[in-house]
């Protein structure tokens, strides 16, 4: 059985990375086997940081031939190591997944010997768990930058899900900050799996589908001089031109010295903006340009819904029996199911300002843009909406701050990729 | 004013419906300690297999959901479930068309909170369920769900663990689903003592110190935590034991 104290170090150094989801794969389980996927992802318990479980999220090992500025376990730094065998990792993932402590395996490491060595080993550990234990349940595999392309589409068609993190939003940054990783060693493979993926779906490929759950990436936020305009840029091209799944950010905060980094953490409210952006991009239908200019930062007293509508107020109010899905779903304060559930509901009757608040939408943003049956309950005064939609978002931006204001935050918190 | 009274089954909840459907006003409930107001006359129902059969197949005629709707909702623990499926099954007949979506209807929004729960707590309890591994190589998980749900998880559950032998038991409601390795069934089932396997202990310490490890201690989110996991769940929970 795995030791205790290895399991410690290698969940303490896996723990910093963002994504937790197992959804997006509908993998079936199998005669004899043991497991299958759930498409909407499950989470098995949440951390007192209010962070789910949902994945046996842990390195392979945590020794790096790497030192990326940024990292806690980079080369120079003193911290104990452990290394898991491909086995151990096995038997610990089909132990907890009986119990239902999990939903399946998120497996990473640090680069041992070599992107080839690491990659192989982690390789290895996923054909034994689907084929040794007749593992169906979900795998999220991280990808070794510089590692063998065959080995990678080894691993792509037993994983549900790969990462490959990139880590910075720009390439000089990148070449500042963790030299040894290029821009070219992470966008190449996540290329090559888009590709993968596309001749999978044309084809109509079944079995041994690649990566039937997609990809995603994650990038640390403040670390480097990037404005959130051109953030979000990469981020749309991410999700636009190579289909990822998500893109994950994490606010840096110092948690090692160097005159390469900023001595002053990012804070978690600009983390927060870039989500509801990022949001904003995928579900409600809004381009980059709208939302942030190029240099731009996103303002952190609105939302950036709020903070467009703001500027863009000839477009309103809009009335809420008859504006359609794609016009309701730009009004702040009603979300993606307010806006489909408003839909629905005005076949039956004509709605009124009552009706949607028992329909939850959240009236005290929402009513400045709107009107039902040509009534509006809003203010008249620009200079009134602003003020209380800015109020709404100092309280926003006191709660996020309290919550993680304490000093000793920047002793640990997040740094990003691991 | 009537006010029936039914046993809780969905069959009696049927009937009751069948009989109170020419009422003006009336109440629909399976909770016993009731207060009656002073006109009121208490109906007791006794299930009736063909009234049952008639709401039904009216249910289904008007819309396909509906009736699946409805037995979810009466699996609640809400006292006011069998009023709520009243309310909204007079408008469906009164419409003659599906009414699910009518969100300007208080009645319709009530319905589908109760009924919303009640799948959201399935869902939840695929995650939080915990098995244990006995001697004899079976695995148990206890809970006490607030709904009677045990049913509609066991399919789930057969399906992921499909090879192993598992038994799922509601201690609130003494029942339990039993899976053999090939089929299921629902049973009785009061007490239950169980021989732990020899590396069953091992395992739930090597999870409460991954629990511990996955947390970030500097940024602590309590309340966050227990808006997904309540608390009323962790005594099922080994990673929340000993103030974990």
């Amino acid at each position: 059985m795995i030791d205790e104290k290895k399991l410690e170090i290698l969940t303490e150094s896996a723990k910093y990375d963002v994504s937790c989801s197992s959804s997006g794969s509908k993998r079936a389980n199998t005669p004899g086997g043991l497991g299958n996927a759930s498409f909407g992802g499950i989470c098995h318990s949440f951390t007192p940081d209010g962070r789910c479980i949902s994945l046996l999220k842990i390195l392979m090992s945590n020794e790096c031939i790497y030192d990326c500025e940024y990292c806690p376990n980079r080369r120079s730094a003193d911290v104990p190591r452990a290394r898991l065998t491909p086995d151990e990792i096995c038997e610990l993932t089909v132990n907890f997944y009986k119990r239902n402590y999990i939903e399946g395996l998120f497996l990473s490491s640090a680069v041992f010997d070599s992107p080839d060595k690491t990659m192989e080993l982690l390789c290895e550990t996923i054909l034994k768990l689907r084929k040794l234990y007749r593992f169906n349940g979900y795998i999220h595999l991280k990808g070794i930058p510089h590692a063998d392309g065959a080995l990678m589409m080894k691993a792509a068609r037993l994983a549900d899900r790969m990462s490959y993190n990139i880590e910075l939003p720009s390439e000089k940054s990148l070449k500042l900050l963790a030299p040894q990783k290029s821009r070219q060693s992470l966008i190449m493979p996540m290329m090559s799996l888009k590709e993968a993926m596309d001749y999978d779906r044309v084809n109509k490929v079944r079995k041994n589908k690649v990566l039937p759950a997609g990809q995603t990436t994650q990038m640390i936020i403040g670390a480097s001089p990037e404005s959130d305009g051109q953030i979000l840029k990469l981020t749309e091209a991410l999700y636009r031109r190579m289909n990822l799944k998500r893109v994950y950010y994490s606010s840096y905060i110092p948690v090692v010295k160097s005159d390469k980094l900023p001595a002053a953490g990012a804070g978690l409210l600009r983390e927060h903006r870039l989500y509801q952006a990022d949001w904003l991009i995928r579900f409600y239908g809004f381009d980059v340009d709208e939302i942030c200019g190029e240099d731009e930062n996103l303002s952190p007293d609105y939302d950036p819904k709020c903070a467009w509508a703001l500027k863009n107020m000839q477009l309103f109010p809009v009335e809420i029996n008859s504006a359609p899905l794609e016009t309701l779903l730009r009004v702040p304060g009603i979300g993606a199911r307010g806006a489909y559930k408003i839909c629905e509901a005005r076949k039956f009757a004509s709605l009124d300002f009552d009706n949607l608040a028992k329909m939850r939408i959240v009236l005290k943003r929402a009513k400045h843009f709107i009107t039902c049956k040509g009534k509006f309950y809003g203010s008249d005064s620009f200079a009134q909406v602003k003020t209380s939609l800015m109020l709404e978002g100092t309280n926003e931006r006191a709660e996020q701050l309290s919550m993680f204001s304490e000093r000793s935050v920047s002793l640990s918190a997040l740094t990003g990729e691991l | 004013m009537k006010i029936f009274i039914t046993d809780g089954s969905s069959d009696s909840f049927f009937t009751a419906f069948f009989d109170a459907y020419s009422e003006k006003d009336c109440i629909i409930t399976s909770c016993e300690n009731v207060q009656p107001r002073f006109d009121s006359v208490v109906v007791r129902t006794e299930s009736d297999g063909e009234k049952c059969e008639r709401v039904k197949r009216g249910i289904l005629k008007y819309d396909e959901r509906a009736l699946n709707d409805v037995l979810m909702t009466l699996r609640s623990c809400d006292s006011l479930k069998e009023q709520a499926a009243y309310d909204y099954l007079k408008r469906l007949f009164e419409r003659k068309a599906p009414v699910g979506k009518a969100y300007n209807l208080p009645e319709v929004i009530i319905f589908n909170e109760i009924k919303d729960k009640v799948g959201k707590e399935i869902h939840k309890m695929t995650g939080f369920l915990r098995f244990m591994e006995s001697k004899s190589g079976a695995f148990y998980a206890p809970y006490a769900p607030d709904n009677d749900i045990t049913d509609l998880l066991m399919p789930h559950f057969a399906e992921r663990f499909k090879a192993e032998k598992f038994v799922i038991h509601d201690t609130k409601r003494k029942i339990a689903g039993v899976y053999d390795g090939r089929d299921w069934i629902m049973c009785y089932a009061g007490e239950a003592e169980i021989y732990l396997s020899e590396y069953e202990k091992a395992f739930e310490t090597l999870w409460k110190k991954y629990y511990r490890a996955a947390n970030i201690k500097s940024r602590p989110h309590e309340k966050q935590m227990k808006g997904y996991m309540p608390v009323r769940y962790w005594k099922f929970l080994p990673e929340k034991h000993d103030g974990g």
